[in-house]
């Protein structure tokens, strides 16, 4: 009941928030944070529940968005018709790349995803359909509604913000089926479910072909949001990272970590960026160097395990007070 | 008969750890398996639960062939193990773990839900407890709770009673008892003879990757052959030469 209301909060306050915070910083910040947790969330559903770190996400956030501008480019499409075509390309990439990658367990995995990750990268920087290094470039003006390019932040904001909320319901859903108790057997020991009788390859398989749709999607939200995409900003594995750094901070394998975690990490890296200037785009990687240094070190659980292993304590120390008074 | 597996080998390399072993358990039986370290029980175990596949040899289960079968298929087929070092799941409570097995045969949450309830009953565990909490006997336990809720028609026990202190292995031995009496049919490992005593009526004995031996455990106990398997070749000579120093010491 209690986390009813916590979580009836937290809704009340995101939907608030733009009105609350009116400036274009703090909606800027604002459309930041839900993609970051939109990402970290769909990364969550295989790096978090089964427990299959990828590093390689990039790889269909940058297929969600190149795909929609590429089909602007061509046939002049509304970038909005290229997410379910975007979706699909991730998902064949996902199942392509799940096949040989998920023999790899551990280490091995996430390296293999890192290294598919950048060869598109590559790939997508020397290829003249996508525009090479270059890149692609969206509608400048609004030629309809439906090519979703607005001034304001607004829209984009409480977009973003229907789109997490569908993939958290969802990922609740799966999470209390036998589908989300497979997951976290599988991260747990592979072994032992095997012999329960869970089918791991193919469940894993699922797992990474859901997060790769939703990925693409936030790579999707990205484009139309911004107008333009090249390599380094689709597939570039500080994407990647983050989307591990954002999850893993607030909590891996839960509901709400990625977006805790988001929570923390998006004011966090905002500010460092405006304190230090344009001159300090490097203290992105010395942030994140440093978190995961301080979940390796101190929280491999992340905030929420903290927060359920804080909570006893002060409640005995409340309740001592309480007890004493 | 439920399981047959004929000539069953597995090489590593050069190495046979499980050489032409044969086993065929009837439907009810309690079976025990005994053997000296690195006689290749575990391997031949394994061999049966489909993680390893045998290099030569046929596994039959209830009328089908499932030699080249993967572990999942098994455990559907009905085929259920235990582990060495137990393997629960930490991050998740004992009933969570339960229902990982119950929704092998209950697809639906609250199905599942039910039926890993009752083998929890069953068992003796806490519901709500978190796996990592628990100790050695609760986590096998929670190990045979875990299989028994896939409903397998042959348990396999793999050491599944070792580290336990006399009481514990006193309660391990009941729950044994009690699962055996639902219907399952079990193949035990285990190196503590009492456990095999108590509970097997027959007992098979591996070395050397095969069977050397096989009949009542009182037979079994008494024969030549495992007698030397676990002594080593010479333990008469060596146990006369005993004799006549301690005589020789006597008379002095």
């Amino acid at each position: 009941m209690r986390g009813r209301v916590g979580w009836g909060l937290l809704a009340a306050g995101l939907l608030l928030y733009p009105m609350l915070l009116t400036g274009p910083f703090y909606r800027d910040i604002g459309v930041t944070f839900l993609l970051a947790a939109i990402s970290a969330s769909a990364w969550n559903i295989v790096g978090g529940y089964a427990g299959q770190v990828s590093v390689g996400h990039s790889m269909f956030f940058g297929l969600g968005a190149y795909t929609p501008l590429l089909l602007y480019t061509l046939w002049g499409w509304p970038p909005l018709a290229g997410i379910p075509f975007g979706m699909a390309l991730s998902v064949a990439l996902a199942l392509g790349i799940g096949m040989p990658t998920f023999r790899l367990t551990g280490h091995y995995f996430s390296m293999a995803t890192i290294a598919v990750a950048e060869l598109i990268r590559i790939f997508f920087g020397t290829w003249d359909l996508v525009g090479a290094a270059i890149g692609l470039q969206g509608p400048a003006v609004a030629r309809s509604v439906w090519d979703l390019t607005f001034r304001s932040e607004l829209p984009y904001y409480y977009i973003f913000l229907a789109v997490l909320a569908v993939l958290l319901l969802l990922t609740s859903a799966l999470e209390r089926r036998r589908f989300g108790f497979y997951l976290r057997a599988i991260k747990a020991s592979e072994r032992a479910a095997k012999s329960l009788g869970v089918p791991v390859r193919q469940t894993k398989m699922q797992a990474l072909a859901l997060s790769a749709a939703f990925t693409s999607v936030a790579g999707s939200l990205y484009v139309i949001k911004t107008g333009f995409i090249d390599p380094d900003s689709a597939f570039g594995i500080l994407i990647s990272v983050q989307m591990v750094i954002v999850a893993a901070l607030g909590g891996a394998g839960t509901l709400f970590g990625p977006l805790l975690g988001a929570l923390v990490l998006i004011p966090l890296q905002t500010a460092t960026n405006s304190w230090f200037g344009g001159g300090g785009s490097g203290l992105t990687y010395i942030l994140y160097g440093g978190i995961i240094v301080v979940i390796a070190r101190f929280d491999p659980g992340g905030l929420f395990d903290l927060w359920h292993r804080v909570l006893p304590t002060l409640r005995k120390l409340f309740g001592s007070r309480a007890h004493a008074a | 008969m439920l399981l047959e597996a004929t000539n069953v080998s597995k090489a590593f390399g050069n190495f046979r750890a499980v050489a032409g072993a044969d086993l065929a358990v009837d439907e009810g039986e309690i079976i025990g398996l005994i053997g000296p370290n690195g006689a290749g029980k575990s391997t031949f175990f394994n061999c049966l639960a489909g993680e390893t596949m045998p290099t030569t040899g046929k596994i039959v289960f209830a009328g089908k062939d499932v030699t080249h079968a993967l572990p999942e298929a098994r455990a559907r087929a009905g085929i259920g193990r235990t582990f060495q070092v137990p393997t629960t799941f930490e991050d998740m409570s004992v009933i969570d773990n339960v229902m990982v097995g119950a929704f092998l045969r209950h697809p639906h949450r609250n199905d599942a839900r039910e039926h890993a309830r009752r083998v929890i009953d069953l068992t003796g565990l806490r519901a709500d407890q978190e796996a990592r909490s628990l100790g050695t006997p609760g986590r096998k336990r929670l190990e045979i709770a875990r299989v028994l809720a896939t409903e397998p028609r042959l348990l396999l026990l793999d050491e599944s009673l070792a580290g336990l202190t006399p009481t514990e292995m006193q309660e391990a031995i009941a729950l044994v008892r009690r699962v055996h009496e639902t219907g399952v049919t079990i193949v035990i490992v285990e190196h503590i003879m009492e456990v095999i005593m108590t509970l097997t009526k027959r007992l098979l004995v591996f070395n050397q990757g095969r069977v050397i031996a096989s009949g009542t455990p009182d037979a079994v106990v008494r024969d030549e052959a495992v007698i030397e398997a676990y002594l080593g070749r010479g333990h008469r000579r060596r146990l006369e030469s005993q004799r006549t120093s301690d005589k020789l010491v006597q008379n002095d």
